[in-house]
């Protein structure tokens, strides 16, 4: 016994690291915060009242970014005020005629961004709606200029949005012009790209990318981003698909929540579909 | 009611000194959430825990070094939303590799050196080393252009920020 206690004194060091690793690896393996239930939505909530209360401290990065966006988007918007007018009687005539059916129209639900974790690469932001809104995990967040993220916490009157550019983002995607489906994924700073793409699918640098009606999680036809470039690599059956966001994450002061969640019902089909994929066949 | 603050006692009695370390962590992490966003320069910030951590291993050694390491990460965890073991293990290895370098009775000596600063970032490599491995898992990209592009930039600024503290002990060793 005298000769365990003097080994366990000795090593004393090696063995707490063996364990303090073993306690971080099982924390890491019981997953994300989101499983840690009520604790989570007090300290969201703690989180986003500390930084709403200090939202008033301007950042003059940001502001200096939000300047020049801003003038750029006037500029747009007295060129696009033109063309809408005439766009909207067309629209109109065109609708009236080929009887389309009108667009679901989702609710939106405005809110104002009270803090932005950047942090060591933790792209999330803090909106000032939560469960007492009507917000709940799992609803997306957009702009006008498109979209923004995910609703991945919320707490009665705040909840964290996991922005696009963000690791875990996956986000099912088409391209306008061409209707060919890819994943996006982000690849770091405020590039994301257009994953599984083939080379003889016909992708163009200036295609809109919208969300794909394959999607479980995000509605779709949402605008994401403009494809900036498009390149064959080497070794790979894939393109390389560069798409630049429609939202300026740097001057993200307002955004909208889409009170949509996907349908219960396609999500427990696909799922079964999927397990019964997986079983063996039996003769 | 005065509240007189004892320096010697603070330095003879752990109790306290662990009080304090507590707190200070719990100030540093709510600094690096609502206010360091001010000074991130493409989302790099430096690492206020980290530096406590190495600063903690060379004032009360290795031992105590990785479980100050394990908690600041387990605190910065859970006030960051990020996956919960993920800065709890990095920074235990980096009080640990901080703690090597422990010399009892001359911690304010190292601290109040340029020998802090190489080993903010000695034990800020092996952190972001470990940090980045774990946080590009999911990402479809390569870990060694993600870990040169922000682990050595991130590793950088923790080290000029260490240099604050670095340059009030050595002011206070002149005194």
């Amino acid at each position: 016994m005298q000769r365990f206690i003097d080994f366990v004194v000795r090593f004393k060091n090696y063995i707490a690291l063996c364990a303090l690793v073993v306690m971080s690896f099982s924390m890491m393996s019981f997953g994300n915060l989101s499983q840690l239930g009520g604790f989570r939505a007090v300290i969201v909530g703690s989180i986003g009242w500390l930084q709403s209360f200090f939202a008033w401290i301007p950042n003059p990065v940001a502001l200096k970014s939000e300047n020049l966006a801003l003038r750029e988007l006037n500029l747009q918007l007295s060129l696009e005020s033109s063309r809408s007018r005439q766009a909207i009687v067309e629209n109109a005539t065109l609708r009236k005629m080929l009887e389309l059916p009108n667009m679901t129209e989702y609710r939106l639900l405005a809110a104002d961004v009270v803090g932005k974790t950047t942090t060591q690469l933790r792209n999330y932001a803090t909106i000032n709606k939560g469960t007492a809104d009507g917000v709940k995990d799992g609803m997306c967040c957009i702009t006008d200029a498109g979209l923004v993220g995910i609703v991945i916490g919320a707490s009665d009157h705040y909840a964290v949005v996991q922005l696009l550019l963000n690791r875990d983002t996956r986000v099912s995607a088409r391209v306008q012009r061409s209707r060919v489906d890819g994943i996006l994924v982000w690849e770091g700073e405020t590039t994301i790209s257009l994953k599984n793409v083939p080379k003889s699918y016909d992708i163009q640098a200036g295609d809109i990318v919208l969300t794909s009606s394959y999607s479980a999680r995000y509605p779709a036809n949402i605008v994401i981003g403009r494809i900036t470039q498009v390149a064959d690599e080497n070794q790979s059956l894939f393109r390389r698909v560069v798409v630049e966001p429609a939202v300026n994450f740097a001057t993200l002061e307002q955004v909208f929540v889409v009170e949509y969640l996907p349908g219960v019902e396609r999500t427990d089909l696909e799922a079964r579909v999927e397990e019964r994929m997986r079983r063996p066949v039996t003769p | 009611m005065n509240i007189v603050f004892d320096r010697s006692q603070f330095v003879s009695n752990p109790a306290l000194r662990f009080v304090s370390y507590a707190v200070i962590a719990l100030i540093l992490s709510i600094i690096h959430i609502v206010f360091l966003r001010f000074l991130a320069v493409s989302s790099v910030t430096p690492d206020l825990l980290l530096i406590l951590t190495v600063w903690i291993a060379l004032a009360e050694g290795q031992f105590v070094g990785m479980f100050a390491g394990f908690l600041c990460g387990l605190l910065f965890d859970v006030v960051s939303a990020d996956v919960p073991g993920s800065n709890a293990l990095s920074k235990t290895i980096a009080g640990f590799v901080a703690g090597y370098f422990y010399r009892e009775g001359f911690a304010m000596q190292t601290i109040g050196s340029y020998r802090f600063l190489l080993l903010v970032a000695l034990s800020g490599s092996v952190h972001n080393l470990l940090y980045f491995f774990f946080y590009v898992k999911p990402m479809q990209i390569s870990f060694p252009m993600f870990f040169l592009k922000y682990g050595v930039a991130t590793t950088l600024y923790t080290t000029v920020a260490a240099a604050f503290p670095m340059l009030i002990v050595n002011r206070r060793k002149e005194w």
